[in-house]
């Protein structure tokens, strides 16, 4: 049985759908990604969960109890907010403690907690500062802290790095993942970035206008996207539209050109297939399709070179490392392009 | 170094336009006794008992009053910056009207109102105070609500009041522990100003009948020269005193947040 249920949620703001038909089960200990673009809906899912926002409609059950109508303060969910909303007449101490100050807990309990809570974020020397003197990072570690003193069913992060410098996010969410998978909490972490999600979430839910595309672990929803849109937002993809030539034998058609696709069944006469641009080799390679084209630009991304090539009247992007022994071609240059037929896409 | 002049004469120009006319007042407070300068205005107006009666009586309505508007506008505001944003346009309204409605229109429609059956007020003293609180609390409206209103705008009350309740807190709780030690300075502001109207609030305690210095100082300064001079430099004082003890408590609270304890 699910410990997190969440069936059918439906959320209106005036005339404006958030959220629409949201299902989705978790299971205890999991770290879930609410991934896509602004306005998806994400956040308002995680407000409901939060009891921050009441559903239209649909049911929230925690560990199977009903709680889709209790107050946020009756829920016992823990959550960590893009701004920090550290309180800032409070130590860090005192923020750490308050939820189970409130809770009325004896003050040699709350005092052990939150001494438990700082050598967990590794903050011992900061009990006694004040938000204020923290940076970003410090702020956002105290947030997390705080949430998680008052021991949560499960642990709401709403975009919890959005705010932090590219380095520190990058550090501080090692640090959330160290500290899910040492508290063993059910999270949901809601992010537009994808590199986050993949990187953090044992499943990844991609939404968009209020719907779930698709839900699936890191490298299901990479490699295999159910939707274009899960295959635009995540990664880097070369969308071709192409023909039906032969259904039984998997042959489409690219102006002249002809593909082989492996993997799913073609139907219709006009499909839409997507490739990795990492997944393209330049150059004619045996036993894969070819396409030619010819070299538009060369762009350089760091650990990555990207190519593009115009082929049939569309934008290839091929990517390749950024090796000392690469071979690159020069604009304007004709050239071969190589890729499996099982790195072909339907979409 | 052209500005530079134009500035100090223009501050020159303020300060003699402040002080002095005040320091008029303190010098002719000075001059009771022929051919001397004196405190003997300053004696005549401490022995007297009347002082001492108006002084406690407004000096109590006044943090009555605070309390009134402190209890009235803190959660107002709130539920204002939390859930009604739209009804600031009708708050901002409401809270001028002690401009433009004279306090003599007020008092007489309070005792209109409350000097009859269902709700008689005026004939004891007692409840006479509570209706004389509740007319400074509407006149202290304008300064209480833009006290407490710009101090919720210096911080976030919606993810505050959200982080509250995900840890547990009730609203009672999170107005008291977050809420309010935030906009504390604010809030005496607001007190500051509420302090020195009721202070010197002459309509309402005239017109209720009550022992308040607005009317004593009325009364001395129709019978007498140098008493009511004595009492203006007084009561300039006071109120420097209030703006003092509400510096002093916010830098306070200002360096509690400031420093590591």
């Amino acid at each position: 049985m699910a410990y997190l249920e969440l069936h059918r949620l439906r959320k209106t703001f005036g005339d404006a759908v958030a959220v629409e038909d949201f299902s989705l089960s978790v299971a205890q200990g999991e770290f879930i990604a609410f991934l896509g673009p602004s306005g998806c809906g994400k956040t308002t899912t995680l407000r409901m969960i939060a009891g921050l926002e009441q559903p239209d409609a649909g049911t929230i059950l925690l560990n199977g109890r009903d709680i889709t109508h209790l107050p946020p303060n009756k829920r016992n969910v823990g959550m960590v907010f893009q701004s920090y909303a550290l309180f800032p007449n409070m130590t860090v101490a005192q923020n750490i403690g308050y939820g189970l100050r409130v809770a009325g807990k004896p003050r040699a309990e709350i005092e052990q907690r939150v001494r438990a809570m700082l050598q967990l974020i590794q903050m011992e020397g900061f009990a006694q500062r004040y938000p204020h003197q923290l940076s970003g990072g410090q702020q956002q570690r105290v947030a997390l802290a705080r949430a998680l003193a008052v021991q949560p069913q499960v642990l709401l992060l709403d975009e919890p790095l959005s705010a932090l410098d590219a380095k520190i996010r990058v550090e501080l969410r090692q640090e959330i993942r160290r500290i899910q998978r040492e508290t063993g909490i059910t999270a949901i972490y809601v992010t537009h970035d994808q590199e986050e999600a993949l990187a953090l979430s044992d499943r990844v839910v991609v939404m968009n206008r209020g719907r779930i595309e698709q839900i699936g672990t890191p490298p299901e929803i990479y490699n295999e996207p159910a939707t274009e849109f899960v295959a635009r937002f995540i990664g880097h993809i070369n969308v071709l539209p192409v023909e039906v030539a032969d259904a039984a034998a998997g042959l489409v058609r690219l102006g002249a050109q002809s593909l082989r696709v492996e993997g799913a069944p073609l139907n219709g006469r006009a499909v839409k297939l997507g490739i990795r641009p990492e997944l393209i080799k330049l150059g004619a390679l045996d036993h894969h399709n070819v396409l030619q084209g010819r070299v538009v630009s060369v762009t350089y991304l760091g650990a990555v070179v990207r190519v593009h090539v115009e082929v049939e009247g569309h934008s290839v992007a091929v990517d390749m490392f950024n090796e000392h022994t690469l071979n690159l071609p020069r604009p304007g240059e004709a050239c071969a392009l190589s890729f499996s037929p099982r790195a072909c896409r339907l979409l | 170094m052209a500005r530079r002049l134009w500035t100090l004469m223009w501050g020159a120009l303020a300060l003699i336009y402040f002080f002095v006319p005040l320091y008029g007042t303190f010098d002719f407070s000075l001059r009771m006794q022929r051919g001397m300068l004196s405190l003997r205005a300053y004696e005549l107006v401490l022995s007297d008992p009347r002082f001492w009666e108006g002084l406690r009586y407004s000096a109590l309505m006044a943090l009555v009053t605070i309390l009134i508007s402190a209890l009235l506008f803190v959660p107002t505001v709130y539920w204002m910056h939390l859930r009604l944003p739209q009804a600031r346009p009708v708050l901002e309204i409401a809270t001028l009207l002690p401009f433009v409605v004279p306090a003599v229109v007020l008092v007489f429609g309070l005792i209109r109102t409350f000097s009859r059956p269902p709700l008689q007020l005026t004939n004891t003293p007692f409840t006479t105070d509570i209706l004389i609180a509740a007319g400074y609390a509407v006149l202290s409206m304008p300064y209480m609500f833009r006290a407490v209103d710009v101090g919720m705008r210096a911080i976030d009350v919606r993810t505050l009041t959200e982080a509250a309740q995900m840890l547990g807190a009730s609203r009672w709780q999170l107005l008291r522990d977050v809420i309010f030690p935030n906009v504390r300075v604010a809030v005496l502001s607001g007190a500051l100003i509420t302090f020195a109207l009721v202070m010197g609030e002459l309509v309402l305690a005239s017109f209720l009948v009550r022992p308040a210095l607005g009317p004593y100082m009325q009364l001395m300064g129709l019978t007498k020269a140098y008493e009511p001079a004595a009492l203006a430099i007084l009561s300039f004082a006071l109120t420097w005193l209030s703006l003092g003890a509400l510096q002093l408590l916010g830098r306070r609270t200002l360096i509690t947040q400031m420093t590591t304890r």
